[in-house]
């Protein structure tokens, strides 16, 4: 039974959203419901095909093969793409209803149910899933509801693993452990599917042949129309313990106390001041104010949970995801992306600190727009001083990828690195000339302490799947500039050219940036002065 | 009858550092009681810890006779709050988020958009019924904090800062809705940093200073002789020293 207070949040959750989309621009909510339906639209027509495939009678061999892994596939998707994008969807903004005398169990309630935001791509792909079985007349017609105890288990495995990582992360020490830890849990798959020995296990375990104690495999067997008391017994006994889990992280969540965790990790005035000739290393090459500027985001990127996070997995995910798919199979040799491999983590690296360095730069000190307004100073000064920062932060991070890959030697040349460098040079500069303008047309409030984006956020993955084409451009050029005269100077050349352009480009939108923040100064500070409804999105 | 709040050796540890540091506290029935201190001193922690917020570290709570947090939603029931204006929704209009907090506090649908209704005229925030929160003045969005704490009819109150922002009529009418609410048995507890409002408001006082409570007692006891709550505050509090300046300034 929905209680009066349950009720309400969503009474209230439906007004604070449409509110919202009412006083939004209007370009900018076109845009995003654009891309919106073209992406959903995508996994809709996969998941009509996954319902034709699957209605189809004549192909049981292949639908026993194949169910499996495409479970544990849906799973990992649930459970891990979330964490890999640092974007674990809309979940209740318990601060803010903690006050009210609402049950807990139906806030838990709530909160699963807001796990569907994190994949409703999956949703979409095991409706389609049943709508074949269903439609399969060599199915038995209760198969497919074995699909509704496996949604139930993953949306409660996903809200315990978020509730256990915002809280882990929420403590100074341990967060970089645990982003390291995360890591390794994401590359360990490939490491052992690529690297020998282990091989057979794994190719076993993604198989049809893995044990039916297995969530997916239990389900597979009996959406199959298998009916079996192990299987049956397997999938609840994963439900429940999910429930188990998901409950305890939610409870636990609730009676944890941010300010205290924060004191009890605070750095030490030693740590502290280990940072110090990074902090002021702005002031040796730039004079004040823009020094000032710089110095500035410096430091407050620096001690900002998902800056921290993000930079991390920037230099971190990408090595380690990456280099058991490179390097890992003996067999590779020389293939494209062991080639360009550093080139390829630098501009990855370089797509995961987006988010938080260029599309919205004034998103995180949100209260400091007013005093940039009010300060003696141009905006472009101001931009150009966050634009600096933000260059310093990819240099760290590229200067942290090259020097891993040399000390796990690596085979790379002097010209790779060299390559490497000007590749990401230019996207940068692409980058930076979009995220200038996005910055005062799409600005939007972030909190800085939550460590991962609290929604999918439509305008972000709008930002990545548009913007990063374009700003790819002159290097796609350049690559294919080499490859017509088998020429590094063709390469070079072409970089050189994507440069000169990306430098009249940036000039021309640092112009317009300025401008629209004088157009839209009122839009602009509300914007980032706004904060959330009951559900965080 | 027991006493509106009652507290017992509290303490909230942040790391090595007491924000709260053994506090004992009785707040009578019916009392408008002023709890202050220099900032830092602790008050929006026990605030929070009272709100069932932040769990103490050590001690025990006990709001209108029932302990904390065993009946934490029957004493949340009987709460009014008027918190710090992040606990506000910034995407709901005032009388959306004022009937909200009406069914949050389990009020038919019904009575709460009526009672929201009122409550936005009486304190003048009907003009603009589709004005959002988040583009609300300060001193606006503290009224309709004001306004939602008192559509189901609390018994005790927690009003953080209930006045910062608010101009003169709005505070004055406040203030009026405010003692109405005393008269009527209901009890306030109050922070503030306008001393000049706890003195005209308050019949009781509790200030603290890094996590203990220094002093405690009745208006008129404290306000002995000629002293105003301000000389008696800033001499507990051990701020007393002569104005310097900068030689630049």
């Amino acid at each position: 039974m929905i209680s009066r207070q349950t009720r309400a949040i969503v009474w209230a959750q439906w007004c604070s959203t449409r509110n919202r989309f009412f006083r939004a621009n209007r370009a900018g909510t076109a845009f995003t419901t654009v891309l919106g339906v073209i992406w959903y639209g995508a996994f809709c027509y996969l998941a009509v095909m996954v319902a034709f495939l699957l209605s189809n009678p004549d192909e049981p061999a292949s639908l026993r093969n194949a169910l499996p892994a495409a479970f544990l596939i849906c799973f990992l998707y649930w459970q891990l793409i979330p964490v890999l994008s640092a974007s674990m969807g809309s979940s209740l903004d318990i601060r803010k209803l903690l006050v009210y005398p609402v049950q807990r169990r139906d806030l838990f309630r709530l909160e699963v149910v807001l796990r569907t935001s994190t994949s409703v791509e999956m949703l979409l792909l095991l409706a389609g899933a049943g709508i074949g079985l269903l439609l399969n007349p060599r199915v038995p017609r209760w198969a497919p509801l074995a699909l509704l105890p496996f949604v139930a288990f993953n949306l409660l495995c996903s809200a315990g693993v978020r509730d256990l990582l915002v809280r882990l992360l929420a403590r100074k020490r341990v967060r970089e452990i645990v982003v390291f830890l995360l890591v390794l849990a994401a590359a360990l798959p490939q490491a052992l599917l690529l690297t020998g020995g282990s091989r057979g296990r794994v190719r076993q375990f993604f198989s049809s042949e893995s044990s039916a104690a297995w969530p997916w495999t239990a389900t597979a067997r009996l959406a199959e129309g298998e009916f079996s008391w192990l299987s049956v017994s397997a999938l609840f006994a994963w439900l429940a313990a999910a429930y188990v889990f998901g409950r305890w992280q939610f409870e636990r969540g609730l009676s944890f106390d941010l300010s205290e965790a924060t004191a009890r990790s605070a750095p030490s005035a030693r740590a502290a001041s280990r940072l110090e000739w990074w902090f002021a290393l702005p002031n040796m090459l730039l004079r004040d104010p823009l020094a000032a500027l710089v110095e500035k985001e410096l430091r407050f990127l620096a001690r900002t949970p998902r800056f921290r996070l993000v930079f991390m997995m920037g230099f971190s995910f990408g090595l380690l995801i990456w280099l058991p798919m490179t390097f890992g199979s003996r067999a590779a040799g020389h293939s494209l992306l062991a080639d360009n491999y550093l080139t390829a983590i630098s501009v990855y690296a370089l797509l995961i600190l987006s988010d938080v360095l260029f599309w919205n730069c004034f998103g995180f000190d949100r209260g400091a727009i007013q005093v940039y307004y009010l300060a003696p100073v141009k905006m472009s000064l101001i931009l150009a001083g966050k634009n600096l920062a933000a260059v310093l932060f990819v240099v760290l991070d590229v200067a942290a990828i090259a020097l891993v890959c040399t000390l796990l030697r690596l085979p790379f040349s002097g010209l790779q690195i060299l390559e490497a460098i000007s590749v990401t040079s230019v996207v940068t500069l692409f980058i930076l000339s979009i995220g200038n303008l996005s910055s005062f047309y799409n600005p939007r409030a972030v909190d800085p302490e939550k460590s991962f984006r609290s929604g999918a956020s439509a305008r972000a993955q709008a930002m990545l799947t548009l913007a990063f084409p374009v700003a790819l451009l002159p290097v796609a050029l350049a690559y294919l500039a080499r490859y017509a005269f088998d020429s590094e100077w063709a390469l070079f050349g072409t970089l050189a050219g994507g440069a000169v352009l990306g430098a009249i480009v940036y000039a021309y939108s640092m112009g317009s940036a300025v401008r629209a923040s004088e157009e839209r100064k009122e839009t602009i500070i509300a914007s980032l002065s706004r904060g959330e409804g009951p559900v965080a999105s | 009858m027991p006493a509106a709040i009652s507290v017992h050796n509290l303490r909230k540890m942040y790391g090595s550092k007491a924000a709260v540091d053994g506090l004992d506290l009785e707040v009578p029935r019916g009392c408008f009681f002023g709890f202050l201190g220099p900032n830092g001193a602790g008050k929006t922690t026990t605030i929070r810890m009272l709100m069932g917020l932040a769990p103490p570290t050590s001690g025990s709570i006990e709001l209108l006779g029932l302990a904390m947090p065993e009946h934490v939603l029957e004493v949340k029931g009987k709460i009014g709050l008027v918190p710090d204006e992040s606990l506000l929704f910034d995407h709901l209009t005032g009388y959306e988020f004022t009937e909200f907090v009406g069914r949050m506090y389990g009020l038919e649908r019904p009575v709460a958009r009526e009672r929201a209704r009122e409550l936005l005229e009486l304190f003048e925030l009907d003009s603009e019924p589709r004005k959002l929160i988040g583009d609300y003045s300060k001193g606006m969005r503290k009224r309709v904090a004001m306004a939602a704490a008192l559509i189901h009819r609390p018994e005790l109150f927690l009003l953080d800062e209930p006045f910062e922002g608010v101009d003169a009529v709005g505070a004055r009418l406040m203030k009026e809705i405010l003692l109405e609410q005393v008269r009527h048995g209901a009890t306030m507890f109050l922070t503030s940093h306008v001393l000049e409002v706890v003195e005209r408001l308050c019949d009781r006082v509790a200030i603290i200073q890094q996590g203990r409570l220094v002093l405690s007692g009745a208006m008129a006891e404290l306000r002995s002789g000629s002293e105003t709550l301000e000389d008696v505050f800033v001499r507990v509090v051990g701020a007393e020293r002569p104005a310097e300046t900068l030689d630049w300034l």
